[in-house]
């Protein structure tokens, strides 16, 4: 039998090329292993090599998001695999930002299974964790020696296709897959099961884990509101009739902003939500319940606020990464800045 | 271990010959330098650098340990390092480095 055909996706660091002083090299390809790609030449044995290593800088990538997937996936395809290997990056953001890429670019157009290695609060875990089989490792390289068998093993599970645990028992980050099964106990006798062993101390794993926020420190308050310029902004989808921007209704790439200069109230005719989180009807029939337009206006002739701002911004929350929801806050709140704005009200869902 | 002292210990140990060199390490906590100490004998365990898969078997030594210290002149010694060696856990470090050492040190 033939062996199967990996190939491997690492940065300039790990491809012994150079440090931080060479991240800005373009990528490039070689035949068989390089770096990591030896420990993982060790673990595949006799069923599966590592035909060739793509390698490519993490500022280049990063800085030519476009281009780097479009010729990184060219070089992948170019060999064939059975299996994409990518990093492992432990919590490298923009290691693994690539990494997470190219697996998404791999799964999507050459439909060929990902596997890689990350820290889980490395960014490119939330960002791209559908993509690949993301095993979970320990912050920084010295991880690499338990990464690369539970990666390895990993791979060739997939390559051989065995049908895959769960992730807790396979070692991977959950890509947010459901699957039914038939529990032995009903649920009201497995959440009070839990409960009890919570309060008794024992271990216990949650069927439902909640996601983990930050904190934001809230700023000092507005001095004088009936002289603040307030802007609306909104996870909550609401966009102009028909969503000219195709703000996607889940996992949203992109935000928009939009004028609403003369307008006191948004209509059905005007206005709806691209969210796909939530039942949309009350949404799409007055959109003022989600982007509070007519009260704010109100506010305004009465004086209790200074005055609206001319333009809104609005995304779906949806399902959207934190790392992407965080990135169009960045440049919400720059514009916004700019523009003179006093105070935000941020609307869900 | 950094691309450059990888490169420069693998160079060394083609020049003399790897019996020939001890590594003597000065790092102030014990993960980092157990990784040295596995570099320069099993090989870059983080597999980015030069020793990536080439093992030197070089014997390395933490600066705090008794066989390496007891060769240095105490006035030196207490001058340079015996600051370093009442903050640091040098417990710790030595039985890092100690256990790569003698797994992985050939000489």
């Amino acid at each position: 039998m033939s062996k199967f055909r990996v190939v491997h996706y690492i940065n300039q660091y790990f491809g012994q090329i150079g440090g931080e002083e060479k991240a800005h090299v373009p990528p490039s390809c070689k035949e068989g292993p390089v770096g990591p790609g030896m420990a993982f030449k060790a673990v595949l044995g006799e069923e599966a090599e590592i035909v060739a290593t793509v390698i490519c800088g993490d500022s280049w990538f990063a800085e030519n998001m476009e281009e780097a997937k479009a010729t990184v996936v060219k070089m992948i395809a170019q060999h064939k695999p059975d299996l994409v290997i990518t990093g492992p990056a432990f919590n490298a953001g923009r290691y693994g930002t690539a990494c997470g890429a190219v697996a998404e670019a791999v799964y999507k157009e050459l439909n060929v299974p990902v596997i890689s290695g990350m820290y889980p609060e490395n960014p490119g875990v939330d960002m791209y964790r559908r993509y690949a089989l993301i095993v979970e490792t320990g912050d920084n390289a010295a991880a690499m020696r338990k990464a690369v068998p539970a990666m390895g093993k990993l791979a060739l599970k997939v390559l051989r296709g065995e049908s895959l645990g769960t992730p807790q028992e396979e070692g991977y980050i959950s890509r947010g897959i459901r699957k039914n099964y038939f529990a032995e106990e009903r649920g009201s006798k497995r959440a009070v099961d839990m409960l009890v062993a919570k309060l008794k101390g024992e271990e216990f794993h949650t069927e439902y884990p909640m996601p983990q926020f930050d904190r934001v420190e809230p700023n000092p308050a507005v001095a004088d509101i009936t002289k603040a310029r307030i802007a609306l902004v909104t996870s909550g989808g609401i966009v102009p009739k028909g969503n000219p921007d195709h703000i996607e209704s889940s996992s949203a790439s992109k935000y928009g902003k939009y004028d609403i200069e003369g307008i006191d109230d948004l209509t059905a005719e005007t206005h709806q939500t691209a969210h796909g989180g939530y039942d949309p009807v009350y949404a799409n029939q007055d959109a003022d319940r989600v982007l509070p337009v007519d009260v704010l206006r109100e506010m305004e002739k009465e004086g209790k606020i200074g005055s609206l701002h001319r333009y809104y911004y609005a995304t779906v929350g949806n399902g959207t990464a934190v790392a992407s929801a965080k990135r169009y806050a960045e440049e919400i709140a720059a514009e916004l800045k700019q523009d003179g704005v006093d105070a935000v009200i941020l609307t869900s869902t | 271990m950094d691309l450059e002292n990888q490169a420069r210990i693998k160079e060394l140990a083609e020049k003399l010959g790897p019996e020939n060199l001890v590594v003597i390490l000065g790092g102030a906590e014990a993960e980092a330098s157990g990784l040295a100490a596995e570099t320069v004998s099993n090989g870059d365990p983080t597999f980015a650098g030069p020793l990536a898969g080439v093992s030197l078997g070089l014997p390395a030594y933490h600066i705090f340990e008794d066989a390496i210290k007891n060769l240095v002149d105490p006035q030196v010694y207490d001058d340079q390092v015996s600051m370093m060696e009442m903050v640091l856990d040098v417990d710790e470090i030595i039985k890092e480095v100690s256990t790569y050492r003698e797994q992985y040190a050939k000489f």
